[in-house]
């Protein structure tokens, strides 16, 4: 993938030339001063309400590419960006990527990078249509506290043309359809991914194991913002495993420990709500107020600092 | 009650919403004056205040904590007050991350809470870390607005040449102006739609303080102000000096590089369109994010061709500190005036102009900090 990152794009082995990838760097005029996020998504409409504002008001531009969802994501995105005024709804651009995409584990593992099944190559494609110097991945599932979208905010424009990595720490929040007032937050488990990453050859997407992973040149600066930022939905009636082949493609590796925990707490609250694992917190919102609100609006932004962040887990980003 | 700024003038002043005004622009710019009224009318500065000094006989109306605070967080991020660097936005930015600093400027926010309910916070180097304040504000469940003073470039350098005896010349710090209006302009920007933010003419509030003050009360939502009574309005009166304005010079005095000089002036006219009733509008920040494109850009090519300069400033400061006894003394490496006003250079490199040290590429100023035995945790 690098020498395809120093010319001019990359060519699927498809033969779908109407999805090649030209760098956005090399087009005439480069990029422009500021920050986007990218959200792939694949039915995530009923997350989007709350992770689009908080994006929408701290970035220069959303590019929400939708991935073959069946819940009206697209329509939701569009409608919530709409409700906000014409500046948020002015900074959501909507993409549609057509192809199945490989789930991560096995299934990634045996496909080829430049495969429109890729999953490397689906991000580069998505982040081949960012115009901006700077980008965040996002998860169409993270939302913002109070604080966070403050954070990102500044950061995004901040950064500017510094060639630094930004790292956000986010924690799951268990949510259970049939009770809106009520959620489970694990903080016994610290996750701090690279999320932020400057435009250029030197940071494109390639294959990893798992998953695809973002290039780096050596050195590469790092900076990362403090725990109880960010809270990443997980329906406990969802199937929130469904973009892994199988649970065996996390049961073993190091790298997998967050998605391992994740399935630990996620099965254990499916079997019994009231049994608590160390570490996980249950929240009750105020009469009339979502639980997510809460969480991300107050529980959070005035929860003790340094928050209480239990045991260590490290991921290869760690590594740094 | 349809206008949510109105409250019942029964209410105890106590009952107010948590509020902290942030005072911010360039040194030499009103702010002084600006938090000196806003004191005067009710709000409070947190004590104890940095003490009156020639360069400012009626007092600066600065906490001396937050100068103390910006102080350091400066010297770690390797900024200067009057930093003419876009980048340096990241490195201040960076430290503003750290949640000891968070903590520790929230917890200073709250105590003086217990004072009073609207406080006011101001700082030449504010702008600086805006992004922190902004969280200390919400982690006390605080409201944070600005108010980003106006004054014309040519003044404000002319201003700071006169009191700080600056010699580091006007192209420096009309570029440090510009590097840090444009900017305190974006990073306050999210608060705009919200009403959370106010440009101020420092001529206006010189010409009628009452009428700039009541605009700058309404749109923030300052109660201490909307409910002032006749003697605070009377103290107001014996505090503002119309003759504090002192400065009559204009860009052409200043003698800048063209491109310099064309970016100044222009980035001027649509600040003050922002101070106009409804002038912060889309299109003007639009119009600001193209001026600070064209800054940095400018900033850039001035970097990469200056690289000899840079060279040279290295072999200096790399020669003093192999010097043994010399790496602080006078003649390790030949004195520059510092940008920062603030503090005397206690260090050989701290004598090379920050724009050059700044230009030295991290890898070799990290070997220079370990010779000279400054490394950093």
């Amino acid at each position: 993938m690098a020498a395809g990152a120093a010319g001019r794009g990359l060519t699927n082995r498809e033969g779908h030339a109407d999805f090649d990838i030209v760098w956005p760097w090399t087009e005439p005029g480069g990029l422009r001063p500021g920050s986007t996020a990218v959200l792939r998504v694949k039915d995530e409409a009923l997350s989007l309400p709350w992770v689009l504002p908080p994006l929408l008001r701290s970035m220069d531009e959303v590019l929400v590419v939708d991935n073959g969802s069946t819940d009206g994501t697209a329509d939701v995105a569009r409608a919530v960006a709409d409700e906000m005024g014409p500046v948020a709804a002015a900074r959501l651009r909507l993409a549609s990527y057509p192809f199945d995409v490989a789930r991560a584990g096995a299934e990634h593992l045996a496909v080829h990078e430049l495969s429109v099944h890729s999953l490397a190559y689906f991000y580069n494609w998505c982040f081949a249509q960012v115009r901006t110097r700077y980008s965040f991945k996002w998860d169409g599932d993270m939302v913002l506290t109070t604080e966070g979208e403050s954070s990102l905010a500044d950061l995004a424009w901040q950064v500017g043309d510094v060639q630094s990595i930004i790292r956000v720490p986010r924690h799951a929040l268990y949510l259970d359809s049939a009770r809106p007032d009520r959620a489970w937050l694990d903080l016994g488990l610290r996750n701090a991914e690279e999320w932020g990453f400057p435009m250029g050859p030197d940071f494109v997407f390639t294959k990893a194991y798992e998953w695809e992973v973002r290039t780096t040149p050596q050195p590469v600066r790092t900076i990362g913002l403090p725990f109880g930022l960010c809270v990443e939905l997980k329906y406990l009636d969802g199937d929130e495993f469904a973009h892994w082949t199988d649970p065996e493609s996390f049961a073993t590796s190091v790298r997998n420990k967050r998605k391992r925990r994740e399935w630990e707490v996620f099965t254990a609250l499916q079997a019994d709500p009231d049994a608590v694992l160390a570490g996980v917190h249950r929240i009750d919102a105020p009469p009339g107020v979502h639980v997510v609100d809460h969480v991300t609006r107050t529980w959070l932004p005035q929860a003790p600092r340094p928050l209480e962040v239990g045991t260590v887990v490290i991921s290869d980003d760690r590594l740094r | 009650m349809s206008d949510p700024r109105a409250v019942d003038p029964a209410v105890d002043p106590d009952a107010y919403p948590r509020k902290v005004l942030f005072v911010a622009g360039a040194g030499r710019s009103g702010t002084s004056t600006m938090a000196g009224l806003m004191q005067i009318l009710g709000l409070h500065v947190p004590r104890p205040e940095v003490p009156a000094d020639a360069s400012n006989p009626k007092g600066f109306s600065e906490p001396q904590w937050v100068v103390d605070h910006h102080d350091r967080l400066l010297r770690e991020a390797n900024v200067q007050v009057s930093d003419s660097r876009p980048d340096a936005w990241f490195e201040t930015g960076r430290v503003s991350t750290r949640e000891p600093e968070r903590i520790a400027t929230a917890e200073w926010l709250e105590g003086h809470f217990a004072v009073n309910s609207e406080l006011v916070v101001k700082d030449p180097r504010l702008s600086w870390f805006l992004a922190l304040w902004r969280v200390a504000a919400i982690r006390t469940q605080a409201t944070p607005v600005f108010a980003a003073m106006l004054r014309p470039p040519a003044e404000v350098v002319g201003s700071k040449q006169n009191y700080y005896a600056n010699t580091l010349g006007s192209a420096h710090l009309t570029a440090s102006w510009l590097n840090m209006l444009l900017h305190t302009e974006r990073g306050t920007r999210e608060s705009a739609a919200s009403g959370g933010r106010v440009f101020v003419r420092y001529a206006d509030l010189l010409d009628d303080w009452t009428r700039t003050t009541m605009h700058v009360g309404e749109t923030l939502g300052l109660q201490h102000v909307l409910h002032a009574d006749s003697e605070r309005i009377r103290d107001g009166h014996r505090f503002v000096d119309p003759s504090l304005r002192r400065m009559g010079q204009s860009l052409d005095d200043l003698a800048l590089p063209p491109r310099l000089h064309e970016l100044t002036a222009e980035t001027w006219t649509v600040l003050n369109r922002l101070a106009d009733p409804g002038g912060d509008t889309p299109d003007e920040h639009a119009t600001l994010d193209e001026l600070r494109a064209a800054y940095t850009d400018l900033y850039a090519e001035a970097e990469a061709i200056s690289r000899s300069s840079v060279v040279a400033a290295e072999h200096r400061v790399r020669r003093a500190a192999q010097r043994p006894g010399q790496g602080s003394g006078a003649g390790a490496a030949r004195p520059a005036p510092s940008a920062a006003p603030d503090h005397a250079p206690d260090h050989a490199a701290d004598r090379i102009p920050h724009g050059l040290r700044a230009a030295v590429p991290a890898p070799v100023r990290r070997g220079l900090r370990r010779l000279a035995g400054r490394e950093r945790r």
